[in-house]
C-alpha cells in the first residue's frame, strides 16, 4: 500500500530558518571562546596540582623511604615482540611485597624503553632474597609463569636492583637478567 | 654468645634506623640517568607524571630536553612546553617526535598552516610511527581544504592499517557527501577494509570494519544494489554499536528485493536494541510496513499501534532522563550511573547494548563538544580526587613528624651522650675476643656475618653523628613543607570546585539540548506511525465501502 515516503519538512520560513542559523552560529561562537577559555583555566590548575602533587610525593618518598635503608626494583623489557608481559608478582625473603597487571598502555610503553618501578621499600643490611614471577604471553603465543630468584646483599644507601626481562626463540620462555647499583 | 651480640646490634640498627635519615636526600632520589629516562617514560605514557617529575633534573643524555618538554606538556604548561619542543627540534635527537608533538599543539589552537608546516617536518624528519602520524595528519588537513587528490597522495604513501583504513574512510565520507554516484565512495571504502583487516588490534579492526561495510552497505543500498548491501551489511557483526542500524538497512534491501517476510526478521532483531540506536525507531515502523506490504493489514495495524505506545514510552524515559539531568547533572545521570557499577562484570557484559541509559550514552557521546565536556568534567573530578589523596598524606606526615620531633630529640641526646658508641665498642670488642676462638668453620662464616654487620653499623653512627646537629633542623623545615603544601590545598580546591560547576554546567546545557533533539526524534517518528495507521485505517474504510457497494 505505501511506499517510501518523504518526513515531514520543517514549518519554519526560510526566513526565520535564516534567524536561527545565525543566531545558532554566534551561540556556537560564543560557547566555544568560552569552552577555550575554560579549557585553559583547567589547564592552568592542572600545571598547578601536578606542581604540587609531585612536591608531596617527593616528600612522601621522603619521609617513607629513608635513603640508607631504601631498595627500589626496576623492571624494563629487551624485547617486547618476543614477549607480552602479563604480569609480576614480587616476593622479598619469600613475603609478597607487590603484584602488578600491565595494560596495554604499559606494554606499549615499555615495549619503548620505558621503564616500570615496581618496587620501593626498605630493607635492613644483610643478605636478601628476590622473588619474581612472571606470567607473560610468547611470540608463539604460548601462556608462561616463570619464576626467578635473585639473591643479593644490602648495604648501607640506597640500593638500585633492575630486572631486564627477555625471550628468545624458538621457545620464548621468558629470563630476567638482574643488575644492581647504589 | 652470639646470640646476645646480634640481639644488642638489633637495639644499635633500631636506634640509628630512625626514618629521619632520609630527610638530607634531594626532593628526587639519585637514580641511573639512563634508568631515569626510562622511569620518566614510563609515567608519561601511563599518565601519572607527577610520579617522575622529581626525576627531571637527573636527566642527562639526547633524551633529557624531549622529556623535559613532554614532561612540561602533560603537566599543563603548554606554552613552555612549546618552547622546549622547538628548542629540541633545532637539535640532533627526537626531531620527529617534536615536530609532531608541535603539530599536535598547533592544530589544538586552530593553527592549519603551523600544523601543516610540522606535520610535513614531522614526516621529513620523523620514522616509522611518528612518519605515519604525521603523514595521516597532512592527509586530513588536505581533505579538510578539499584537495581530495593530495590527501589520497598522502594516503597512498602510509603503511597497511588502521591509519591508513581512517584516512580512507573519511576520504570516502566525503565523496559520498560531494558525488551523485556512490563509485569512488565505495572504491575508497573497500580499500580502507583492506587497510582495516591488515591492523594489528583486531578488537579495534572490527570495530573499524563493522563501521565501513555498514557505511557501504548504505551506499549501495541507496544505489538500488540490493544484493551487494546484503552482502556488505551481512559482515557487520551482531553485538555492537552498529548493529541495529545495520540491520534495519539489511531489512530495507530485502524488502527491496520483495522478500519481505526475510526483511520483518531482521527488523525484529533490531527491535530489541533501545530506540536510543540509530535504526531503532525505523525498524519499529519497518514492522508494520512488512506487514502491510505481505498483505496483512490488520497486523501492520497492531505493529503501528505498538511501535506508538513503544514512541510514547520512550518519551516518558527521556522526560525522567532530563528531569534526571536537572536534579543529578548530567556527569551523574548519564556518565557515572551508566557505568552500572553494582552488577557482576559477567553480566555487565552482556547487558550494555540493551540499557537504555548506556545507549543514549553512546549517542550523545558521539558529538565532539559533549566528548570534550565529559573529558572537562572527569578531568576535574581526577583533580579533586588527587588534591584529597595528597591532602590526606599531608595530614598523616605532618603528625609522623611530631611523633619523630619528640623521638630524635631523645636519640640525639642517646648518641650525643656516647651509649651507642660505647655499645659498638663493646660489641666489637667482644667480637674480637669470639673471633680469636673460633675454630669451626660454620663458628668462623657466622662471625665473618657479624663483623661485616658490626662494621656496616660503625659506619653509620660514624655519618650520623657527623649530620646529627641537622636533624632537628631538618625535621623543622620538613614540617614546614608539609605545612605549606597543606595550607595551597585549599586555595587550589576552591578553584577546581569552581572550574568543575561551570564545566558541569556546560555538560547539563549540551545534553538536556541532546534529550530535546532526542524527544524531537520521538514526535517525528510517532508523527509518521500515526500517519500510517490513519491511512491504513482510510484503506479499510474504503474497503468496507466498495464491498459493501458491490
Amino acid at each position: 500500500m505505501f511506499g517510501r515516503k518523504k518526513t515531514q519538512q520543517c514549518r519554519s520560513t526560510p526566513r526565520t530558518r535564516g534567524l536561527f542559523k545565525s543566531g545558532y552560529i554566534v551561540m556556537a561562537m560564543v560557547s566555544s571562546a568560552h569552552a577555550s577559555s575554560l579549557d585553559d583555566q583547567i589547564q592552568r590548575l592542572t600545571a598547578d596540582i601536578t606542581r604540587h602533587t609531585a612536591n608531596v610525593y617527593a616528600l612522601e618518598q621522603k619521609l617513607l623511604h629513608p635513603v640508607d635503608t631504601r631498595v627500589i626494583v626496576f623492571l624494563s623489557i629487551k624485547d617486547s615482540d618476543a614477549l607480552e608481559l602479563d604480569s609480576v608478582e614480587l616476593f622479598v625473603n619469600q613475603k609478597p611485597v607487590t603484584a602488578h597487571l600491565y595494560s596495554d598502555k604499559e606494554r606499549h610503553s615499555l615495549g619503548q624503553g620505558g621503564i616500570h618501578q615496581l618496587f620501593v621499600g626498605n630493607l635492613s643490611d644483610g643478605p636478601h632474597s628476590l622473588r619474581a614471577v612472571i606470567n607473560a604471553r610468547g611470540a608463539n603465543n604460548r601462556f608462561v609463569r616463570r619464576e626467578l630468584v635473585h639473591d643479593f646483599r644490602k648495604e648501607s644507601g640506597t640500593l638500585h636492583l633492575q630486572m631486564r626481562l627477555s625471550a628468545n626463540a624458538p621457545d620464548y620462555d621468558p629470563d630476567v637478567s638482574f643488575s644492581e647499583w647504589k | 654468645m652470639a646470640e646476645r651480640i646480634r640481639r644488642s646490634l638489633i637495639q644499635v640498627l633500631g636506634v640509628i634506623l630512625i626514618p629521619i635519615l632520609g630527610l638530607s636526600g634531594p626532593s628526587g632520589y639519585a637514580m641511573n640517568q639512563q634508568v631515569a629516562a626510562g622511569v620518566i617514560r614510563f609515567g608519561l605514557d601511563t599518565g601519572e607524571p607527577a610520579k617522575v617529575v622529581g626525576q627531571a633534573a637527573q636527566l642527562k643524555g639526547e633524551s633529557a630536553e624531549y622529556l623535559r618538554a613532554r614532561l612540561l606538556l602533560n603537566s599543563g604548561e603548554v606554552d613552555q612546553a612549546r618552547e622546549r619542543f622547538s628548542a629540541v627540534f633545532e637539535g640532533h635527537a627526537h626531531r620527529g617526535e617534536s615536530a609532531l608533538r608541535l603539530a599536535e599543539l598547533a592544530l589544538a589552537m586552530g593553527d592549519t598552516d603551523g600544523a601543516e608546516h610540522w606535520f610535513s617536518e614531522a614526516r621529513r624528519t620523523g620514522f616509522g610511527d611518528v612518519a605515519q602520524r604525521a603523514l595521516l595528519g597532512l592527509a586530513e588537513l588536505a581533505r579538510g581544504k578539499g584537495e581530495r587528490d593530495a590527501a589520497g597522495q598522502y594516503l597512498a604513501r602510509l603503511d597497511d592499517g588502521y591509519r591508513a583504513a581512517v584516512g580512507y574512510m573519511n576520504l570516502a565520507a566525503d565523496f559520498a557527501r560531494e558525488d551523485l554516484d556512490s563509485s569512488r565512495a565505495l572504491v575508497s571504502l573497500r580499500v580502507a577494509m583492506a587497510m582495516a583487516s591488515r591492523d594489528d588490534n583486531s578488537v579495534r579492526a572490527q570495530a573499524l570494519l563493522d563501521q565501513l561495510n555498514l557505511r557501504a552497505g548504505f551506499l549501495t543500498l541507496n544505489a538500488g544494489d540490493h544484493d551487494k548491501a546484503i552482502d556488505f551489511l551481512e559482515k557487520v557483526s551482531l553485538q555492537g554499536y552498529h548493529t541495529p542500524q545495520a540491520l534495519y538497512f539489511h531489512g530495507l534491501a530485502l524488502s527491496g528485493k520483495g522478500n519481505h517476510r526475510a526483511a520483518m526478521q531482521s527488523w525484529h532483531r533490531a527491535k530489541k536494541f533501545p530506540l536510543a540506536f540509530p535504526g531503532v525507531a525505523e525498524a519499529w515502523i519497518g514492522m508494520g510496513r512488512g506487514y502491510d506490504l505481505s498483505g496483512y493489514p490488520g497486523q501492520a495495524g497492531e505493529s503501528w499501534l505498538a511501535a506508538n505506545a513503544a514512541y510514547e514510552s520512550e518519551r516518558v524515559t527521556l522526560d525522567k532522563l532530563a528531569d534526571q539531568i536537572g536534579h543529578d547533572g548530567a556527569f551523574k545521570t548519564l556518565v557515572r550511573d551508566a557505568r552500572v557499577d553494582e552488577i557482576q562484570w559477567f553480566l555487565a557484559d552482556s547487558r550494555t547494548l540493551t540499557q537504555p541509559r548506556m545507549a543514549y550514552l553512546l549517542r550523545f557521546m558521539e558529538a565532539p563538544d559533549a566528548q570534550a565536556a565529559v573529558r572537562r568534567v572527569a578531568r576535574l573530578d581526577e583533580l579533586l580526587v588527587t588534591l584529597e589523596e595528597s591532602e590526606s598524606d599531608l595530614d598523616v606526615f605532618i603528625d609522623m613528624m611530631q611523633v619523630f620531633g619528640q623521638r630524635s630529640d631523645r636519640d640525639i641526646a642517646g648518641i650525643r651522650s656516647g651509649g651507642i658508641q660505647e655499645v659498638q665498642a663493646g660489641l666489637e670488642a667482644q667480637l674480637a675476643g669470639l673471633v680469636t676462638k673460633a675454630q669451626a668453620a660454620g663458628q668462623k662464616a657466622a662471625l665473618e656475618d657479624l663483623q661485616w654487620s658490626l662494621r656496616v653499623s660503625g659506619q653509620r653512627i660514624a655519618g650520623w653523628r657527623s649530620r646529627m646537629p641537622e636533624y632537628p633542623a631538618l625535621i623543622d623545615s620538613a614540617r614546614q613543607e608539609a605545612s605549606v603544601h597543606q595550607g595551597a590545598i585549599m586555595g587550589l580546591r576552591q578553584r577546581a570546585r569552581a572550574l568543575r560547576k561551570e564545566a558541569a554546567r556546560e555538560l547539563d546545557d549540551l545534553a538536556l539540548a541532546f534529550v530535546d533533539d532526542q524527544r524531537e526524534r520521538m514526535s517525528r517518528v510517532l508523527n509518521k506511525t500515526e500517519q500510517q495507521i490513519a491511512h491504513l485505517y482510510e484503506y479499510l474504510a474504503l474497503e468496507t465501502l466498495e464491498g459493501g457497494a458491490q
